[in-house]
């Protein structure tokens, strides 16, 4: 059961054969193939870390040109407002201008208009007061001096009077 | 096997050969180098099927050589693959009815046990020296006797256990078979059962013997 024969010879030369067989067959096309696996695995790491960090940049760019743009934004959006401001505030004074404007004409107007119907009034008195005086004198003064005399007196009455007249 | 430890021989050029033995062993490379070419003829690199067997086989193998021998005995791969597919074939082989194991002639376990101290030896001396033929004689020249003991019991030990193992292994299923009525098969499928776990463990108990001892003989001493 145990004997030793030349088998032992020949079990040695196939176990090389096989080991040379498969070493050709199956070993080296399989550790060429973990080590193109292997190099595949790598490249394809370095290529996700390389796209990464693109990505990071690209993302910090993009971030980086929004804030930008914001700025940008507000700093127009600030100028148009303070440019309304102003608009707003120029056209409230030329408006305030005007409206002054008006009423001083308005006040000149006022005091011209007062100042016919004073003189006007004068005249009418005058002469109602000279018909009044030469009714109630009867003797005819002379016309000068009568015109004078009533004159102050109607000056007088102006200046009391008529003056303080609420217009 | 028609009678239990009678092995038919051939003469061949003055020599005699166990003819089974001869044959079963060639059935084996043959399947070993079937499954290879199977698994390697289109290589993937995003692997399927058998494939992912062999090659889940080689690259555990590597590592294993690689953390045990070191680098430099990178070389000594394909050898211990090769060790591990054939052994593992051989001892299953045997389970199948109306073969053997090549595995269960001692010419085969020695044979391959004699080849790996063999190598031992010549790559130790090539590799290492006159440093690997001083280690025998350390710490003192005395020490000789054991070592020389040592390295003839390795391959001695080397090939009766996987022998021992795998005849045991055989034998008893004829016997089962022959105790046992047929209507009754559960003891023969746990045995069986129990045998392809022991091929298994013995390849690998082999292969992994087969890199300690060359790991003596190549990878660097740490002194």
């Amino acid at each position: 059961m145990i004997d030793i024969n030349a088998t032992i010879l020949a079990q040695m030369l196939n176990f090389l054969i096989l080991v040379v067989v498969l070493r050709a067959v199956a070993y080296k096309p399989i550790v060429k193939m973990l080590k193109d696996r292997e190099d595949t695995i790598a490249a394809s790491l370095k290529k996700a870390d390389d796209d990464a960090a693109k990505a990071e940049a690209a993302l910090k760019e993009y971030q980086d040109q929004l804030a930008n743009a914001r700025t940008k934004a507000q700093d127009i959006v600030d100028k148009a407002e303070k440019r309304a401001q102003e608009d707003h505030e120029a056209f409230v004074q030329a408006t305030q201008k005007e409206i002054a404007q008006m009423k001083e004409a308005a006040e000149q107007q006022i005091q011209r208009e007062r100042q016919q119907a004073v003189e006007q009034l004068k005249g009418e008195m005058i002469t109602l007061s000279l018909a009044a005086a030469s009714k109630i004198v009867s003797k005819n003064m002379d016309a000068d001096e009568n015109e004078k005399l009533i004159g102050e007196f109607i000056d007088q009455l102006d200046k009391d009077k008529i003056g303080d007249m609420p217009c | 096997m028609h009678e239990i430890g009678v092995r038919e021989t051939v003469q061949f050029a003055g020599l005699t050969f166990n003819e089974e033995t001869l044959i079963m062993t060639w059935i084996t490379m043959a399947i070993v180098i079937l499954i290879a070419f199977l698994a390697t003829r289109s290589l993937k690199m995003v692997p399927t099927g058998a494939q992912n067997i062999v090659e889940a086989i080689i690259v555990w193998l590597r590592e294993q050589v690689a953390t045990n021998l070191g680098p430099k005995g990178d070389f000594l791969c394909p050898l211990i693959v090769t060790l591990f597919l054939f052994l593992l074939v051989s001892n299953w082989l045997g389970l199948v009815p109306f073969m053997a194991s090549p595995t269960n002639d001692l010419n085969t376990t020695l044979g391959l046990a004699l080849l790996i101290v063999i190598m031992v030896h010549v790559l130790g001396v090539y590799m290492k020296g006159m440093h690997y033929i001083g280690h025998f004689f350390k710490p003192f020249p005395i020490f000789v006797i054991i070592n020389v003991i040592e390295e003839i019991a390795k391959p001695i030990t080397l090939a009766f256990r996987l022998f021992g193992n795998i005849l045991a292994g055989e034998i008893l299923i004829i016997i089962l078979l022959k105790l046992v009525p047929i209507w009754m098969p559960i003891p023969s499928v746990i045995w069986l059962a129990f045998s392809i776990f022991i091929g298994g463990v013995q390849a690998f108990i082999f292969t992994s013997l087969s890199m300690a001892y060359l790991a003596n003989a190549v990878k660097e001493s740490e002194e």
